[in-house]
């Protein structure tokens, strides 16, 4: 796992001062919590003292974090060791006594991490999109990508609207993105995708290469925006994949279809894949994927990792 | 080299095909289609009826062609008139984003490659279109394939594809004799398919009113190879005569889009059956996609194992190299007609002009 990336590891508001939360890293268990200021803070998810999990203590007055074994305190700034409760004492702890810090950045309603603390902070999207929701889905990053690019319906769900095989611009990289522009068109009885000459919607899904953060925007043929997304994959333990994700639905609509869309949740990401179906999808896109994104990471600075 | 008016240019142009046979055998098997994107071509990007004053939005190699009308003309842009951001122009449109546009045979046809080189007689020639369009409605269509263009061309081409896939719509494999002969030039490539005593088409049982249970078939598939565009003129008899258009626009290098015009006007109008067979597309091309969609990802990479070829597959083969062709071509900076394609090919597919 490169070390210099940026992950959206959790949406702002799964982070708080009342009890820490651990997530993933590929298999890097890390702790979340906000420190008294309202900061949010990271380290590695093991106390440096007997490897216990640090989200399993709690969040103390001065923002520090404490492990619920044996009541070591850490920093969570620094990740330096602050107190060891019954040594009674106030003697200062060697630098070496410290847990793994992370650098965080919090923008747009995510908090993003980085392993690397000299790494450049990220200039990530500040608008925060009122909708949102974690799942965590028994496949892999690279897997829920490539259904992500070939078809979308196994991963997100946009109420009222069916994701047809047909693309009006193919993956290609735009701007140091991936981006993909596939046609839609809303539900319900219907002339066949395969017969179908033009097609009311389309969403645009703008992704990073490296994270695989994505972009969605929903829009009609017209041009105006109907709903935009933003969805973060992040790779956790054992294969499965982390993703919090934030959406908007836009105010302005035209059409009954689309003033629909805001009865009931109008966009969802999916917590489960349909196995049959993802077994028998022909890779399109993401066979293109692959390559791009290994020469779109090869050629990036070392801090990419985000739009 | 087909009996044409002959534009090559009196350069050291090596046929291809008539190269080594080894060098031939290997560019074959070197086929990979989704890396083809040819340029300078026009492509029949909508059916006029299409194109109103609304833009609808077509695709070419992913590259966006905006089509509406200011007041009869039709118009292509690059962007929708309505889009917020527009994204840095591209080379295939002039200094406002237009794009070269031609309608012709009932098409808006669009230039996609140097606005420069567009000229109308680089326009395929189509001779049982009219010229100014007007075919009814019920003799066009839409049909979408989920593979790349080339290889919707490749299967168009090797006929004897249709007695297995769509053996219930026009006839199985059973008859007496067949042959295949092939023809082309650097822009186009010619299969005619003769069939002594086949099987009668059960769709010209059902609908044509033929009776016999074999008939005399005589099927041409003609492809213009940088339009991606194809004529398929078949003949019969008994029966009558189908003549369809059949452009496979590459929308993006694994999805194809196919607006199709069936002409049966030929056929006399208390047959049913020149209101059916344009509808036949709708059919067949869930066959052909059936096999075309899982083939395609196979064919976006280069493959070690050779595909293996029998003597029926020579059109599909000489497709394969004459479009590599084309493209080493393109690559060098050479995007030359060498052959006419606007010419009258009447001739050579043999159309029997009512």
């Amino acid at each position: 796992m490169n070390k210099s990336v940026w992950w959206a590891v959790a949406r702002s508001e799964e982070v708080n001062s009342d009890k820490p939360i651990n997530v993933n890293i590929g298999d890097d268990p890390i702790v979340l919590w906000r420190d008294h200021q309202g900061t949010a803070r990271a380290l590695e998810d093991r106390c440096p003292h007997r490897r216990a999990p640090l989200s399993l203590g709690c969040v103390l007055g001065n923002g520090m974090i404490q492990c619920g074994y044996h009541g070591w305190t850490y920093d969570g700034e620094t990740g330096h060791l602050k107190d060891i409760p019954n040594l009674k004492s106030d003697a200062k702890f060697p630098k070496l006594y410290r847990a793994q810090a992370y650098q965080v950045v919090e923008s747009g309603g995510f908090v993003r991490l980085c392993a690397d603390t000299k790494a450049t902070p990220i200039d990530a999207p500040s608008q925060s999109l009122p909708l949102s929701g974690s799942v965590d889905v028994a496949l892999s990053h690279d897997q829920y990508l490539a259904a992500l690019f070939d078809d979308p319906s196994l991963v997100i769900s946009i109420r009222g609207v069916l994701f047809t095989p047909y693309l009006m611009s193919e993956l290609a990289e735009v701007d140091g993105q991936l981006v993909l522009e596939r046609s839609c068109k809303w539900a319900g009885p219907h002339w066949p995708s395969p017969f179908t000459s033009d097609f009311p919607i389309t969403l645009r899904i703008s992704t990073d290469p490296v994270t695989g953060e994505s972009e969605l925007l929903l829009r009609d043929d017209a041009f105006k925006p109907l709903l935009r997304a933003r969805v973060a994959p992040v790779p956790a333990a054992r294969g499965v994949t982390q993703v919090r994700w934030r959406a908007k639905l836009e105010s302005q609509r035209s059409g009954l279809r689309a003033k629909l869309m805001g009865l009931g949740q109008p966009f969802s990401v999916l917590s489960s894949v349909d196995g049959a179906a993802l077994r028998v999808l022909r890779p399109s896109a993401s066979i293109h994927a692959a390559a791009l994104r290994e020469t779109m990471t090869n050629t990036q600075p070392a801090e990419a990792g985000v739009a | 080299m087909l009996d044409v008016n002959d534009t090559a240019q009196a350069d050291d142009y090596v046929d291809p095909v008539t190269s080594d046979p080894r060098t031939f055998a290997a560019k074959v098997n070197s086929w990979v289609p989704h890396d083809i994107v040819l340029k300078d071509a026009w492509f029949p990007l909508a059916h006029s009826i299409a194109v109103t004053k609304k833009p609808v939005r077509r695709a070419v190699y992913s590259q966006p062609f905006f089509l509406w009308r200011e007041g009869e003309k039709a118009v292509a842009a690059e962007f929708h008139p309505a889009e917020d951001v527009k994204t840095a122009k591209s080379e295939y449109s002039d200094a406002a984003g237009r794009y070269p546009v031609i309608e012709k045979y009932g098409y808006v046809w669009g230039w996609f490659g140097n606005p420069a080189n567009a000229s109308p007689e680089h326009i395929p020639s189509l001779p049982y279109l009219p010229e100014d369009g007007g075919l009814p409605k019920h003799m066009l269509g839409t049909v979408r394939f989920d593979c790349t263009a080339p290889l919707s061309l490749e299967n168009l081409i090797d006929l004897t594809h249709a007695d297995f896939l769509h053996a219930d719509v026009v006839g199985d494999e059973k008859m007496d004799k067949e042959t295949v002969e092939v023809f082309h030039d650097s822009e186009t490539i010619t299969m005619v398919r003769t069939c002594k005593n086949k099987s009668v088409a059960p769709i010209m049982k059902m609908f044509g009113g033929v009776k016999d249970d074999v008939q005399q078939v005589r099927q041409v598939i003609r492809i213009y190879l940088r339009s991606h565009a194809a004529i398929a003129y078949g003949r019969f008899d008994p029966g009558d005569n189908v003549q369809l258009f059949h452009p496979c626009v590459p929308e993006t290098r694994d999805r194809t889009r196919l607006d199709y015009a069936m002409n049966t006007s030929n056929v006399k109008k208390t047959n049913p059956f020149r209101y059916m067979m344009p509808k036949a597309s709708y059919k067949v091309s869930r066959q052909d996609s059936s096999m075309t969609s899982p083939q395609s990802p196979r064919y976006m990479q280069p493959e070690k194992r050779k595909d293996l070829h029998s003597p029926l597959d020579e059109a599909g083969q000489k497709y394969r190299v004459l479009m590599m062709a084309l493209a080493e071509r393109q690559a060098k900076g050479d995007f030359a007609y060498r052959d006419n394609v606007s010419a009258d090919c009447s001739e050579i597919i043999g159309y029997q002009k009512p």
